[in-house]
């Protein structure tokens, strides 16, 4: 044992010698993959830095990546998260059709064989599960959000029928996205105690419905390491939970009683691995595919693998932008133009994002990121000549001219995080005392979030902070509008508010599109907000492994698990 | 003793609650539990959200309100069987489960690195000590100094590049490369010229000869597929227990005395007997199958050293007991390195880990999972014992070099006494007893977790609890964590000064 000891003490003191002699000869060496035989099953892992913990995705206190990523492929809806940002239908599951637009009707038909892996197909019940629980009719069930399903009038259907119909009481700009990650409505019956959860639903049974909606909202969530009876948690999708090694992985198994094409790979394992650590697990084979946040030595780490593996980046459906607090200084929409003028938007990407994506762009809309198909029609329709670049002898000159040379600009973000810091240095740059003459002050604060914090109180001039992207449309309503929940600018147009009214409430995508480059012009004009960039995302799997698939939207690669292979 | 106990308990319960006092209330103060919803673009949702987590956390309630909810969950742990409730953490999940979750994990993996560091460390500082200013004195400092102001994070990533994603490479395709040839002749050299002492010439030239015969053997292993499948054989197997019974014995008296060196090694011999008598028996065996057969080589053991022990019965006993356990233990390792090659293939060649605590759903006989424990342990107990390590040998050279000038030392000597004698009865007993308060706190503070190394090495243990939930705000989980951890210094802490009197009879605890 000492030998062994002293030989791994001296190992270690070689170790660090040969790092200085060798220190970039990484890379070259060739995966060793011995078990070429195809016959064998496969299985596949992939690394996720948090750790799963509830079936149920949709209540107020599971609604996190770290549960839905799993359960991508483990209950499935009638629509997917696509790479390019779009809701698409997920024709194995079953197909929909809107029928009326006033009022706004939906049919709905679960495919026909479509059973849960216990063999109990899905119908009636299931869509009424869905539609309920996040209905808000009812406290007992406790839904992240009510959006939408609050709006429906009725799902017709009588238990056991396939087809239902969804009738709204107001048209809802995203009914498309409605629908998803249906849970079994059997376990809930059977877990509440109660026959048919039609019947408890229509007859107001108020004491099954409680039971139902506690064991909706906790009897999904689980104890670290401690997976329930199979039965308790049945799968709709390709694959099922198998096992859970708590802080280690959770292990998925191809679901036998799949009613579409099977899975490629028998068995999906996602690892709990810290961000840091998933290069060298990948490098090592311990997993197959990564998508962590990207930073510049974790790119760097990649890029020494060489051929042993596949990575790219890409965006992220998260953006940076910067707004305005009308309540202060920047109500003068002067000195937001000047702020406009100065702001290096192209520097901060080719700096700050350009190293870990090399094709950002400098971001212009504020509802579609650069990777979706809409994105360069609108972006080019609703942009400004005149802040397409930097000028900041034209900012200094309208500081100048308004007599506004050192107005104290306070420029609020949280901290940690070195890239908004960064963004910050670089802003000072341009438009402080050096540049365009702001009297540009960084208050960076680890409390900007916190409720006293300087983003709700307001004690900013311009807020830096990010907010997460998506193809469906009633999500930002709230930002721009007058006294919108989430609009801390205080900004407030009539027009604006119109607009986004009509927008929430319009079905057709292409007038969702031209209503929004209404919304986006009028939004420049007015200097509301000021879009950056996308936030870079990034990919990396093993030379061996096919079918791994990039998505921007927060399914990550686990979007199409069910192609994964190793060759 | 027993008043002194209770004492040191009740006033234990005290430091506890005003320590947890101060806890709950530096962590409450220090940030927002609910900062991170406000970046959710949806207000209903945003307000769905915060008062999900207000209503689940009692938010509202006045901070003495919520001090005291905890604390009347907390004190349950105290009374046995009313259940045990710290309270959920931010994602409602009940702290005591994490708690229960992390602890074990954390153990697995300080355990281990604890109990090789201090037993290395004090047997390296000691023989430091007494060939002080030597070679190999000045080696190891060196080392330790080293080692010790190494940042572990920087040593667990460079273990992971070279320890397993190298090593996993070129086991792949054994070659004695230049590289590998210098590396293992060079560590080779080293070792040898350490441990021979004398004049520089003598060492340069067993170092130069260790080097080369390093670089023959490890050819030689290589040429024969060793490293593709490892392991001792009966030969060698043999040849090591023979060498434990010699070992055995000159712990206890010396080779004169035949009577003990012959029991010994008769242990021996029936100990390599049962094992490879009860191959079949040993090819998936359980731990308490293992811990039967050894338990049935040790009494056989201390039969023969009765019958013939004679008047060494007594040293003959104790030589036969550490003679069976250290068989036992050889032939544990070369059982467990023999299914190698089968574990290797399981793991599609890549048998050291970086990550985790072990191959998710592995299965495999006894020794395969044993060996995937052992693939995942070894970096993680590396980096941890690289630094505590360097620490122990530090303390024990210093507490050694102290005893060996002491009055009663030369006292010994003038006696007439051997120098091993004087060596472990004399000195060592007393350089330990310092040794001990620094053994038992440490054990306490490794409870809290290794932090860094169970970050970057993946390991979901207490100081990963501590740290993400110091992130989020997340009160109940930090003090979860805190909670366990300061019973355990507590503990260790009444430990070691109960140990202090039991070693120093000039300590009494009143």
């Amino acid at each position: 044992m000492g030998s062994t000891r002293k030989r791994a003490s001296a190992w270690a003191v070689l170790a660090g010698a040969s790092l200085v002699l060798a220190a970039c000869t990484g890379g070259g060496t060739d995966p060793v993959d011995p078990d070429d035989t195809s016959t064998e099953p496969v299985t596949f892992t992939y690394a996720y830095e948090q750790e799963w913990q509830a079936y149920n995705t949709t209540t107020v206190a599971t609604n996190a990546s770290q549960n839905a990523i799993p359960m991508n492929r483990v209950t499935l809806g009638f629509w997917y998260f696509a790479p390019d940002g779009s809701v698409a239908p997920e024709e194995v599951f079953g197909s929909y059709e809107k029928v009326s637009d006033d009022p706004l009707t939906i049919d709905y038909a679960f495919a026909d064989d479509a059973v849960w892996s216990d063999g109990e197909p899905i119908d009636c019940d299931d869509a009424w599960l869905t539609w309920y629980s996040q209905s808000g009719q009812t406290d007992t069930f406790k839904p992240v959000s009510t959006d939408g399903y609050e709006d429906i009038k009725t799902v017709e259907c009588a238990d056991g029928e396939k087809e239902f119909s969804v009738t709204y009481d107001k048209p809802y700009a995203d009914w498309v996205a409605q629908f998803g990650a249906i849970l079994p409505a059997h376990v809930v019956e059977k877990e509440a105690g109660i026959d048919d959860l039609i019947t408890a639903i229509n007859e107001d049974d108020t004491k099954g419905l409680e039971a139902a909606g506690d064991f909706w909202t906790k009897g999904w969530v689980f104890k670290p390491g401690e997976l329930p009876d199979p039965s308790l948690v049945p799968a709709s999708g390709e694959y099922l939970l198998d096992t859970w090694e708590s802080g280690n992985s959770l292990t998925l198994k191809a679901n036998e009683n799949f009613y579409g094409e099977a899975p490629v790979a028998d068995t999906v394992v996602i690892r709990f691995i810290a961000a840091t650590s998933q290069a060298q697990a990948l490098e090592n084979g311990e997993i197959q595919a990564m998508d962590p946040q990207p930073n510049p030595d974790l790119k760097k780490q990649l890029e020494a693998l060489g051929d042993q593996i596949v990575f790219a980046s890409d965006d992220q459906f998260t953006f940076e932008h910067y707004d305005f607090n009308f309540d202060g200084a920047f109500g003068d929409k002067a000195l937001r133009e000047a702020f406009a003028l100065c702001l290096p938007r192209q520097t901060i990407v080719d700096n700050l994002i350009k190293p870990d994506n090399p094709e950002a762009i400098v971001l212009d809309s504020r509802y579609y990121l650069p990777f979706q198909p809409q994105y360069e029609e609108v972006a080019a329709a609703i942009t400004p000549e005149e802040y397409a670049s930097q000028d900041i002898a034209q900012a200094k000159q309208i500081l100048e001219d308004n007599n506004a040379l050192g107005t104290e600009l306070r420029l609020g973000y949280i901290v940690p995080n070195d890239r908004r810091v960064s963004e910050a240095a670089l802003i000072i740059d341009a438009c402080g005392p050096k540049g365009a003459g702001f009297d540009v002050k960084d208050e960076g604060d680890k409390t900007f979030f916190n409720a006293g914090g300087a983003l709700v109180t307001g004690a900013f001039d311009i807020a830096l902070f990010a907010w997460a992207g998506s193809p469906l449309v009633t999500g930002s309503s709230e930002i721009y509008t007058t006294d919108g929940g989430s609009n801390y600018g205080n900004y407030s147009n009539k027009e604006v508010d119109d607009l986004t009214e009509q927008l929430n409430q319009t079905s057709d995508l292409a007038v969702q599109q031209d209503l929004i480059t209404q919304i986006e012009t009028i939004l420049w004009e007015d200097l509301a907000t000021i879009p950056a960039f996308a936030f870079p995302g990034i990919v990396a799997y093993d030379a061996a492994a096919e079918g791994v698939e990039y998505n921007a939207t927060q399914s990550g690669l686990a979007w199409n698990m069910q192609n994964w292979n190793i060759s | 003793m027993a008043a002194y106990i209770i004492r040191r308990l009740l006033a234990s319960l005290l430091i506890l609650l005003a320590a947890s006092f101060l806890m709950y209330t530096l962590v409450s103060f220090s940030g927002d539990p609910l900062a991170e919803f406000t970046a959710v673009t949806d207000p209903d949702q945003k307000a769905l959200l915060i008062e999900n987590r207000i209503d689940a956390l009692g938010l509202d309630d006045p901070f003495f309100v919520q001090y005291l909810n905890w604390l009347g969950g907390a004190t349950q742990c105290l009374v046995p069987g009313s259940g045990c409730d710290l309270g959920l953490n931010l994602n409602n999940q009940p702290v005591t489960a994490l708690v229960a979750d992390a602890f074990p994990t954390t153990l697995q993996l300080v355990l281990a690195a604890t109990v090789l560091s201090i037993i290395l460390g004090v047997a390296i500082g000691i023989i430091s000590a007494i060939r002080q200013y030597s070679a190999f004195d000045y080696t190891i400092t060196f080392a330790a100094f080293l080692f010790f102001s190494l940042p572990i994070f920087w040593v667990a990533v460079l273990l992971k590049e070279f320890g397993a994603i190298r090593i996993n490479d070129w086991l792949a395709d054994p070659a004695v490369t230049l590289p590998v040839a210098v590396v293992m002749g060079g560590l080779s050299a080293l070792f040898f010229s350490a441990i021979v002492g004398g004049s520089r010439r003598r060492r340069v030239a067993a170092g130069l000869a260790a080097g080369i015969a390093g670089v023959g053997v490890f050819a030689g292993l290589v040429a024969s597929g060793w490293f593709a499948n490892p392991g001792m054989g009966p030969g060698l197997v043999s040849l090591g227990a023979a060498a434990c019974a010699v070992g055995a014995t000159l712990l206890f008296t010396n080779l004169e005395n035949r009577r003990v060196l012959a029991t010994s090694l008769a242990t021996a011999v029936v100990g390599v007997a049962v094992a490879y008598g009860a191959y079949g028996l040993l090819s998936d065996p359980t731990w308490v199958t293992l811990l039967a057969l050894s338990a049935l080589v040790t009494a056989i053991g201390v039969g023969i050293a009765l019958t013939f022990g004679d008047i060494d019965r007594a040293a003959a006993i104790r030589a036969s007991v550490v003679t069976s356990f250290l068989v036992g233990l050889l032939v544990f390792l070369d059982r467990t390195v023999s299914s190698f090659a089968a574990y290797s293939d399981e793991v599609n060649g890549r048998p050291i880990a970086t990550i985790g605590s072990k191959t998710p759903n592995f299965e495999g006989t006894f020794w395969e999972v044993t060996l995937d424990t052992a693939t995942h342990l070894l970096l993680p107990t590396l980096a941890i014992m690289l630094i505590s390590f360097a620490g122990y040998s530090r303390y024990s050279r210093a507490s050694m070099l102290e005893v060996m000038n002491a009055d009663y030392v030369r006292t010994a000597r003038a006696k007439g006494l051997t120098e091993r004698t004087v060596v472990l009865r004399h000195a060592f007993r007393n350089a330990m007893i310092p040794l001990a308060t620094l053994a038992a706190l440490d054990f306490g503070a490794v409870i809290g977790g290794a932090i860094i190394t169970e970050t970057v090495f993946g390991w979901k243990g207490m100081g990963v609890l501590f740290t993400s939930a110091l992130n989020k705000f997340d009160t109940n989980q930090i003090m979860g964590v805190f909670i366990v951890t300061a019973v355990a210094v507590l503990i260790f802490n009444l430990i070691a000064d109960i140990s202090y009197a039991v070693l120093d009879p000039r300590i009494r605890l009143t």
